[in-house]
């Protein structure tokens, strides 16, 4: 059994941050080897800036790539003919896109990783689902977006499913209460993007008495839109309880570097790396490890990624490690909680553009 | 559309009304060196001396400095004597109409002041989103103006780049000057100035430094901490953006330990100056560093502080082309100086040295002359105002001469 089976085969977010360690930094070091004499890139960085493919001591020693250079670069550690899907971020028009190539046995173990969390927290038979999305949204190609992608991901963890926003993103009001008249006396699934379920979820359906007691909410996308509306996870959980009885809600961090190792918002409302999984947050000044408790750049350290060297990577995202092996209702391992992005800088001079200078 | 202009205060001015002042500076010109263009140059100089953000700004104090009376002074007596040498009359050329680039705020600056010195009257496009530094600068410089009657003579304004204001202008000007990236050289020069004129870009350049390690071998502490004091000044002054601002630096001679030696003595110095790094701007150099590795273009890095990326590179040519700023240092070795001339392209602009004779530069220049590079100075004046630029004299370029025959 490899040590990512062996993860698997354990109660998900289970394992105490120091026998991860020990677990884990043998097969980060196998990796690293890996993708090492696999991908000419990555190895010439690792010889110019790391002193080569020496083996990590501790999880902290892994070299990390910063997460843009899969926008500036196509690495693979995998023949282009072996590439089977190839991944892209979200980004706004006109921005570089992130491109990630999965090979076949890359692309089963991160649904395999993606199920064994998701299953954790919504239990092991396929429960009815309520989207709170459109289903226009991977329907109509001209919708179609990373944020399709992200809603049809996630339905193939649930049946029956019911979209809870018409096209127009306006409630479906009955389509949601036929939903909750059949499935809302047992456990269900909902899933939706943060700012969906805060705006077009949330405020809409508030006050009609909805009761949610029985779902499991599973939502991503960030909190900067949220920020704006000056909500945060405490007073969005606070909102959701107070209006439908909704209490077993699970943010989660993710990003498609690292596709299918999400970090999954605990009972206590960190965000809990998987086991195959870990996080690191380091000073932004010196590069150091942080001290928990301590503000830093986040960097994602995750044992899916085999067909490119992405398995270490510096976000662009600062957060905290709140409490290490908490253990609260058995989620284990770093508590993280995301601070936002990194304030992003721009460097101006002779050579400035035009966009800039038009504006 | 409307324009601003800054009168001294800025004020909204229609387009009609922006060309109806532009009109009225056709026959303004007055002669070269003038005393009353040296006593404006003068008068600024004084007030950005005055001020306590020249203290905290080095780059508005060396304007200060090189536009005060004493060093204008000088240079006019050169002027003159090359003047004088002509059967000719020097003349101004007319309306110069100015677009400085967006950042470096003080360029804007040297290229009106020169023009003043030339006697033109001049259109001076500021940047629409105005740094603190800038705004500050050109409310300055406009008052100065205003103070002394000159103000129908400059015209300091804020406008669209790409409309038609730009077009209708540059159809009164005698002399325009384009400062900024090559994409916007090209796309002003499409926008035809008077069948007379004279329009003169300066586009995308990068530059470069080169050590004797010798030199650096041989010299003390003291003489050691004060090169890093003037490379940094280079490097850091516009955050490595400005065109003469080194990407590279070329030991001439094995370093060893003497590269180690230099890289940590300018990192503590950006510390002691106070010099800050964004996290963002220290995440970008990461990814330009592990991007220049992958590439092959660099073949070892090394991160001495979030200020200070050091690349070592095999292929320094390709290693010029990078713009990431904010301390991204590229090195190369070579065994000799004239071994760079191979290196140096048309962008190539200025060359900073250390320990090397005048013999020695001159056999560079040329080895590099019909390549690139227009500048060769001790590092430390890297960006510093040369009337000089980019290879071309600008106040000949500036004004014109009546020939006069008998």
């Amino acid at each position: 059994m490899t040590v990512l089976e062996e993860c698997l085969a354990r109660p998900a977010y289970s394992i105490p941050s120091e026998e991860k360690e020990a677990l884990l930094t043998g097969a980060f070091n196998e990796l690293t080897s890996h993708h090492y004499e696999h991908c000419l890139p990555y190895s010439r960085i690792l010889d110019g800036y790391w002193h080569g493919a020496r083996t990590a001591a501790s999880l902290a020693d892994v070299p990390y790539l910063p997460v843009s250079l899969f926008k500036l670069r196509r690495l693979l550690s995998v023949g282009e003919e072996d590439v089977r899907v190839t991944l892209t971020s979200s980004g706004t028009t006109g921005q570089a896109v992130s491109q990630i190539f999965v090979d076949r046995e890359s692309s089963m173990m991160q649904q395999k990783a993606l199920a064994n969390s998701l299953m954790h927290v919504l239990g092991t038979k396929r429960l009815p689902m309520l989207v709170v999305d459109t289903d226009a949204v991977f329907k109509d190609p001209r919708m179609m977006s990373a944020r399709g992608a992200g809603v049809l991901g996630q339905m193939r963890f649930g049946r029956d499913h019911v979209f809870a926003l018409d096209p127009a993103l306006r409630p479906d009001v009955a389509a949601v209460r036929a939903f909750l008249e059949k499935h809302g006396d047992a456990p269900f699934f909902m899933f939706g993007f943060t700012f969906m379920v805060w705006a077009s979820f949330y405020e809409a359906f508030r006050d009609l008495g909805l009761d949610l007691s029985n779902g499991v909410l599973i939502h991503s996308g960030g909190w900067k839109k949220m920020a704006e509306k000056a909500v945060d996870n405490q007073v969005f959980r606070a909102s959701l309880k107070d209006a439908f009885g909704l209490t077993r809600v699970h943010n989660f961090y993710g990003m498609v570097e690292q596709i299918g190792s999400i970090f999954l918002e605990g009972t206590d409302g960190l965000l809990y790396p998987p086991n195959f999984a870990d996080v690191i947050v380091r000073d932004p000044e010196t590069w150091d490890v942080a001290r928990v408790g301590e503000p830093g750049v986040v960097q994602v350290l995750s044992l899916l990624p085999r067909s490119y060297p992405g398995h270490s990577l510096l976000t662009e995202d600062m957060g905290v490690i709140e409490a290490v092996d908490r253990g609260q209702d058995g989620w284990m391992g770093k508590g993280l909680r995301i601070l936002g992005r990194v304030a992003k800088a721009e460097l101006r001079g002779c050579s400035d553009v035009i966009a800039a200078e038009a504006a | 559309m409307t324009g601003t202009l800054w009168t001294p205060v800025p004020q909204a001015v229609d387009d009609t009304e922006l060309l109806r002042r532009v009109e009225v500076l056709t026959f303004s010109g007055r002669a070269p060196l003038a005393q009353q263009s040296l006593d404006l140059l003068g008068a600024i100089s004084k007030a950005i001396f005055a001020s306590p953000l020249a203290r905290s700004q080095p780059q508005y104090a060396a304007l200060a400095y090189w536009l005060r009376p004493a060093a204008i002074g000088r240079l006019c007596e050169e002027l003159r004597r090359r003047f004088e040498r002509g059967t000719f009359i020097p003349a101004p050329r007319g309306i110069a109409l100015h677009l400085p680039p967006t950042n470096v705020d003080t360029i804007f600056v040297y290229s009106w002041a020169v023009s003043v010195l030339a006697g033109n009257c001049n259109i001076v496009r500021l940047p629409s989103d105005l740094s603190q530094g800038t705004a500050w600068l050109a409310g300055l410089i406009a008052t100065a103006i205003a103070e002394a009657g000159e103000e129908d003579r400059h015209l300091f304004c804020q406008m669209p780049q790409d409309g038609h204001l730009i077009a209708d202008i540059s159809q009164h000007c005698d002399l325009r000057m384009i400062w900024g990236g090559d994409a916007k050289v090209d796309m002003v020069s499409r926008t035809p100035i008077r069948p007379d004129g004279l329009s003169i870009g300066f586009p995308d350049r990068k530059s470069l430094a080169v050590v004797r390690t010798d030199a650096y071998r041989a010299a003390d502490e003291a003489r050691r901490d004060a090169l890093v004091a003037q490379l940094f000044n280079d490097i850091y002054w516009f955050n490595q953006m400005g065109c003469g601002s080194p990407r590279l630096l070329y030991w001439v001679g094995e370093p060893d330990e003497l590269a180690g030696d230099l890289y940590r003595r300018l990192a503590r110095h950006v510390a002691e100056k106070g010099h800050l790094t964004e996290t963002g701007i220290a995440i970008g150099k990461f990814a330009a560093v592990n991007d220049l590795l992958a590439e092959g273009i660099g073949v070892e890095a090394q991160r001495f502080s979030n200020a200070l990326h050091i690349v070592t590179s095999e292929r320094p040519a390709a290693m010029l082309h990078q713009s990431q700023g904010g301390g991204l240092l590229g090195q190369a070795i070579v065994p000799s100086l004239v071994a760079i001339a191979a290196d140096i392209g048309r962008k190539v602009q200025t060359i900073g040295y250390f320990g090397f004779d005048k013999d020695e530069l001159e056999a560079f220049a040329r080895a590099i002359a019909g390549r690139g590079g227009y500048r060769v100075v001790p590092i430390g004046q890297a960006l510093q105002f040369d009337i000089l630029w980019d290879g071309i004299d600008l106040l000949d370029q500036m004004t014109r001469r009546i020939a006069i025959r008998s």
